[in-house]
């Protein structure tokens, strides 16, 4: 008893001597929290407008609270179920689609040996994602243009015709996909390299004495030895489903793929900035938070429970 | 002789066309930019220039207001990022020291806020209210910190030997002499990455001149490339300027020209920076 008394003054002398030596530090902290404080929590705050029939002028005390009609308003019409489901079946295809691609070229750069082949492929597939959405858009517009682009003109050669490929929503969206792996499968390998770099070489030496060829070390050692690494991926990026990045549908967009382009960050901007609705749009908007914290916490429950089942 | 591996064959190949894919959209680009009109519009460029000529540049540069965006692009990267460098060394260092006093709190709010936020609606009412709309501020102040960013800096200055900070501190130095003098210089790995990855995502802020910044005189680069390639208006804008002149270029040609402008400066910078940005991606690996 009388020694955790003591222990608790040794605690507590010890916080003090904390605080009186963090003084510098925390003068040197203080933009730090002013920065968090304002553009961070309070538009957490800012949230309560999605309660609100919301006005600029009136603002957050002297706007009208309408409880929950909102977001009864975003699930009784059809067009923002519309938007909903655009955003996650954009959502779903990229992250399905895109995830592998990334482990697969960290793999084959990893079977690499020759130093200059690697370092130059490195290099060139890093590139694209410094590239922001407006050049990879306006690529893409160059490119499947359907008068002077590289794909129709090859296209036309072969079958004497051409084809819209950014008008049609299939091929649109095979195009939405499509630039996701470009621009990120290069970078996206660069965590993985770091994976498969850092496994012990004596692993590879006794899965060789054991008569494994090396595709067999590639799948029994490589990929169980990177395990940990892809599912912390996995699970970082399971609540991009929910938020499909606004620069990206915002320069690939056209007018005839509304339908299946229209998501839920491009919807706000419209609706929130555009015409002012800034209640239903903020709803809209923490909706969407909502969604994809929910998907994180998901998706890390699952990678937990299977812990020990996967390695 | 050595037998050739099927695997190498495969992985050798594989890479190659994944490299080539990765250039092609850029080099047709580059192509399309310096061709003549006839022949782009007739579908004939494809890697390589046809009919070369400069005159989409040239138009591109005395008919639209391109360089008056790359100066505010070059004045938004400059000062963002040094906002961000500056903000970002005072969050990590402190967040760094074992004895630092709410350490743990605050580093439980923060990480919070990379899982949930208020929102585009919420910050831009921030921003009205603040009376940022339209100035430079609202690009530079709601983003000043990365937290990601500032973790990776927080790992590395953890990483640093105690034993340098301790001796330091017995001779007298304080906290900021101990950050300028000691911790600053051994972090040059982490504060090249670092650098290297504000500055891009400084160069390529796109949705938030979009959202606060409404002068046409003060658009950044990113938003004047995009309005090049999405609409007609700013293509017919540029008739404007000349009506008498007959302007011989075609409008891919024109997109293209603008966009390179964006490409260029980066792809001039990349090579010279590329080894720091993979060291900057490890540190961050090795703490995930």
């Amino acid at each position: 008893m009388k020694q955790k008394s003591q222990q608790a003054i040794a605690v507590r002398a010890k916080n003090k001597h904390n605080f009186k030596r963090s003084i510098p530090l925390l003068i040197m902290f203080l933009p730090v929290i002013l920065y968090y404080a304002i553009f961070k929590f309070e538009p957490m705050i800012g949230l309560i407008m999605a309660f609100q029939n919301f006005s600029l002028k009136k603002g957050f005390f002297g706007s009208e609270f309408v409880g929950l009609t909102n977001f009864q308003y975003i699930f009784e019409t059809p067009i923002m179920l519309q938007v909903i489901k655009n955003t996650l079946v954009l959502g779903i295809l990229n992250f399905v689609i895109t995830f592998p691609f990334p482990i697969l070229m960290a793999l084959f750069i990893n079977e690499v040996r020759t130093m200059w082949f690697k370092k130059t492929v490195q290099t060139i597939v890093y590139l694209p994602h410094f590239l922001s959405w407006v050049i990879v858009g306006s690529m893409c517009f160059t490119i499947f243009s359907q008068e002077s682009g590289v794909v129709n003109n090859i296209l036309k050669a072969i079958t004497g015709e051409t084809y819209p490929f950014l008008y049609k929503p299939v091929s649109w969206t095979a195009i939405f996909v499509g630039s996701s792996i470009w621009k990120e499968t290069g970078f996206a390998a660069i965590i993985y390299l770091a994976a498969l770099g850092g496994i012990d070489p004596t692993l590879y030496e006794a899965a060789s004495l054991d008569g494994c060829s090396r595709v067999k070390q590639m799948i029994h050692v490589s990929i169980p030895c990177i395990a940990p690494t892809i599912i912390i991926n996995l699970i970082l990026k399971a609540g991009s489903i929910a938020t499909v990045g606004f620069d990206q549908v915002y320069n690939l967009k056209t007018d005839p793929v509304m339908d299946v382009a229209d998501v839920i960050s491009t919807w706000v901007y419209r609706v929130g900035l555009q015409q002012m609705q800034f209640g239903i749009s903020t709803a809209m908007g923490l909706f969407n938070s909502l969604l994809s914290l929910i998907l994180v916490f998901t998706v890390n429950a699952i990678a937990r429970k299977y812990d020990k089942s996967l390695w | 002789m050595k037998k050739v591996h099927m695997l190498d064959v495969v992985v050798y190949v594989v890479l190659t066309i994944s490299a080539l894919l990765c250039l092609a959209p850029c080099i047709n680009l580059l192509a399309m930019s310096v061709s003549g009109q006839t022949a782009i519009e007739s579908g004939k460029v494809m890697f390589w220039p046809v009919d070369f000529t400069m005159q989409t540049f040239i138009t591109l540069f005395k008919g639209t207001s391109i360089l008056r965006s790359f100066k505010n692009s070059v004045i938004i990267t400059v000062i963002g990022v040094c906002l961000n460098m500056a903000v970002t060394i005072l969050a990590a260092y402190p967040l760094s020291r074992p004895y630092f006093w709410g350490r743990r709190t605050f580093s439980k709010l923060i990480v919070f806020t990379m899982l949930f936020g208020g929102g585009m609606i919420p910050t831009y009412t921030l921003v009205k209210q603040l009376g940022l709309i339209d100035t430079y501020a609202a690009i530079w102040l709601p983003g000043l910190i990365s937290t990601y960013n500032m973790m990776v800096m927080r790992s590395f200055f953890e990483n640093i030997p105690e034993d340098l900070s301790e001796s330091a501190r017995i001779d007298g130095c304080g906290e900021w002499r101990l950050l300028l003098k000691i911790i600053l210089p051994l972090s040059k790995p982490v504060l090249a990455a670092l650098t290297l990855f504000y500055g891009v995502a400084q160069w390529n802020t796109f949705m938030d001149v979009l959202l606060y910044i409404n002068s046409a005189e003060k658009m950044n680069l990113a938003v004047f490339v995009q309005q090049m390639v999405q609409s007609q208006e700013a293509l017919k804008q540029l008739q404007n300027v000349n009506p008498n002149e007959v302007i011989e270029v075609a409008s891919e040609g024109i997109k293209s020209a603008s966009t390179v402008v964006m490409v260029v400066p980066m792809l001039v910078v990349y090579p010279f920076i590329q080894k720091y940005f993979v060291k900057g991606i490890m540190l961050g690996a090795i703490k995930g």
